[in-house]
């Protein structure tokens, strides 16, 4: 597969001289080619400008009569459907400790988990020529060309499964005003402990109407047949989108963080990185669970039930045994929490300036602290 | 064309009160037809959507007394299939004709609506979040997304009635 970089793309089209004095827009170079087929490749592995590219694409670029394939990959991340809720998909403690980012996807679908050993396909087309299917099959036609005895299929649910059981990619799509895109994993070598470690969550008592990932055994591609690296099978995927479409397109290579040849894209990705689209778009749901408490010399169980909108806690009751902690201070600290997010940074500040106010009481403080971080470590 | 229009315009000004009163007669010649040609249940459905007016989006929008009520046709209820969630906006969020007010989302896919009005979301349709389905199985009534203010009454004269959508639809086909 030739690469080129976005420059020499424009090199290419009349609008080098154009960008000689002012830079083109990626959307106007790539109309400037007049080529009906395109096939990008991301020189990033951050998931929120990638995700930014494709809604930047999206939005900017004239898809009426044309088909474009982007190709990705990204750092480990997690990365949950439209309408799912994080708490409910996924271990965010663990996330956590591992520095290992949630993004919110516009598509729908299920939550999966990324990494360098996870390729992305993004299928960009008109609302009319949507066809799942059709890129699916890009896609089994592809690994198909590199093993010919690979049983490899599309589902009907837009799932490939591996040998009839194990899932080696995922779907979600978007349909926007005029245009749409598919976009789909492909489990090449991606680390399986660390994915099944991360995509459980430790939340319980969730009653939600949140979207919900069908859990599947998944297997990688290289365990299959170790000579299949992601590189080998991102040329081989781009080689047939060609065949299959007619096209004779290159691979470029685009910068995400492009600002001047993707304007508005920086503003895009902060969006996307921002806590109110990734946790506070979770649709309504509420929490209601009990837990235990435990000191020295005893354990008593408590009840904590959170109503919570836009990721913000709108109604809290956590009740503690009376013998355990007076009613009034479980009471004062459920008020507390109300109109927080039901996040554990902020909670913890929270309940460090709540535990400020108790009467120096050593064994009421020791409670009262237990009692706030069983509460901080649920979100 | 010209006469229906007419109607509509009398209609809308007129109070909600003789709205109210109108509709039951129009509900039973509605019955009378479908005890008479049960075959005609398409020309049933299109007589109820004549009050809608449609946008190329496939949302459709229906006003009574002053308020808008919004969803989409069945072409797109169709074509997206099973919902299972719908993205609703807050009650008292203002919206610019062809603004994303939510999504749909089936098998996967999300789907934007865009308004198509200006005007102020007064209610949102509850049933939805626990039954989505009603989107596929009722669009013109049960199955209704949100209802909203009218702020710009001449943005209505812009959508296209029943007849011009159904040759819309035609249209994509080509």
């Amino acid at each position: 597969m030739i690469l080129r970089t976005f420059s020499n793309l424009c090199a290419q089209s009349q609008a080098c001289f154009r960008s000689a004095r002012a830079k083109s827009t990626l959307s106007a170079v790539i109309d400037e080619t007049g080529k009906s087929g395109l096939i990008l490749k991301s020189l990033s592995t951050d998931i929120f400008e990638n995700l930014a590219l494709e809604d930047w694409i999206h939005n900017h670029v004239d898809l009426q009569n044309r088909n474009m394939l982007f190709l990705w990959s990204n750092a480990p991340a997690v990365v949950i459907g439209r309408h799912q809720n994080p708490w409910q998909e996924c271990n965010l403690q663990v996330m956590r400790q591992k520095g290992i980012p949630l993004a919110r996807r516009r598509s729908g679908g299920g939550t999966v988990f990324h990494d360098l050993g996870n390729v992305n396909l993004t299928f960009f087309t008109s609302k009319k020529n949507y066809d799942r299917h059709r890129n699916l099959q890009v896609v089994t036609s592809a690994l198909k060309g590199l093993r010919p005895d690979m049983d490899v299929r599309a589902t009907e649910r837009f799932d490939i499964l591996l040998n009839g059981q194990h899932k080696i990619s995922g779907t979600a799509a978007k349909l926007g005003r005029t245009a749409a895109y598919h976009h789909c994993t492909l489990l090449c070598s991606a680390d399986r402990a660390l994915l099944s470690a991360v995509l459980k969550s430790t939340c319980q008592g969730i009653k939600s109407n949140a979207t919900q990932s069908v859990p599947s055994p998944v297997k990688n591609l290289l365990d299959e047949d170790p000579t299949l690296d992601c590189d080998t099978i991102m040329d081989s995927v781009a080689s047939q989108y060609n065949t299959e479409f007619g096209f004779s397109s290159p691979v470029t290579l685009v910068d995400p963080s492009d600002e001047l040849s993707l304007p508005g894209i920086q503003r895009m990705a902060r969006e996307l990185l921002a806590w109110e689209w990734t946790f506070g778009r979770t649709p309504k749901f509420s929490i209601c669970t009990t837990f235990e408490l435990k000191n020295d010399t005893s354990i008593c169980n408590a009840t904590l039930n959170m109503d919570i909108k836009n990721g913000i806690i709108e109604t809290c009751d956590i009740e503690v045994p009376s013998d355990w902690l007076p009613v009034e201070l479980s009471r004062e600290f459920s008020l507390h929490l109300i109109g927080g997010k039901l996040c554990p940074y902020e909670t913890s500040v929270i309940a460090a300036e709540f535990l400020r106010t108790i009467p120096q009481n050593k064994e009421l403080e020791r409670k009262m602290y237990n009692l706030c971080r069983r509460v901080v470590f649920m979100m | 064309m010209a006469m229906r229009v007419a109607f509509r315009c009398l209609t809308a000004n007129f109070s909600p009160v003789l709205i109210q009163r109108s509709r039951p007669v129009q509900i039973s010649a509605n019955r009378l037809l479908w005890k008479a040609n049960p075959a005609q249940s398409l020309s049933t459905a299109s007589r109820l959507s004549t009050a809608l007016k449609f946008t190329d989006k496939h949302e459709w929008v229906r006003v009574e007394g002053g308020i808008g009520t919004v969803g989409i046709s069945k072409f797109a209820q169709e074509a997206l299939g099973d919902v299972v969630y719908c993205g609703l906006p807050e009650v008292g969020q203002k919206l610019e004709q062809m603004e994303e007010f939510g999504a749909l989302e089936s098998v996967k896919a999300a789907s934007e609506l865009y308004s198509p009005l200006t005007g102020e979301v007064t209610e949102i349709n509850t049933e939805l979040a626990v039954n989505p389905g009603l989107v596929n199985k009722s669009c013109y009534e049960v199955g209704w997304l949100i209802k909203m203010t009218i702020d710009n009454p001449a943005e209505l004269d812009g959508l296209m009635d029943d007849c011009s959508y159904e040759k819309f639809i035609k249209s994509l086909d080509e």
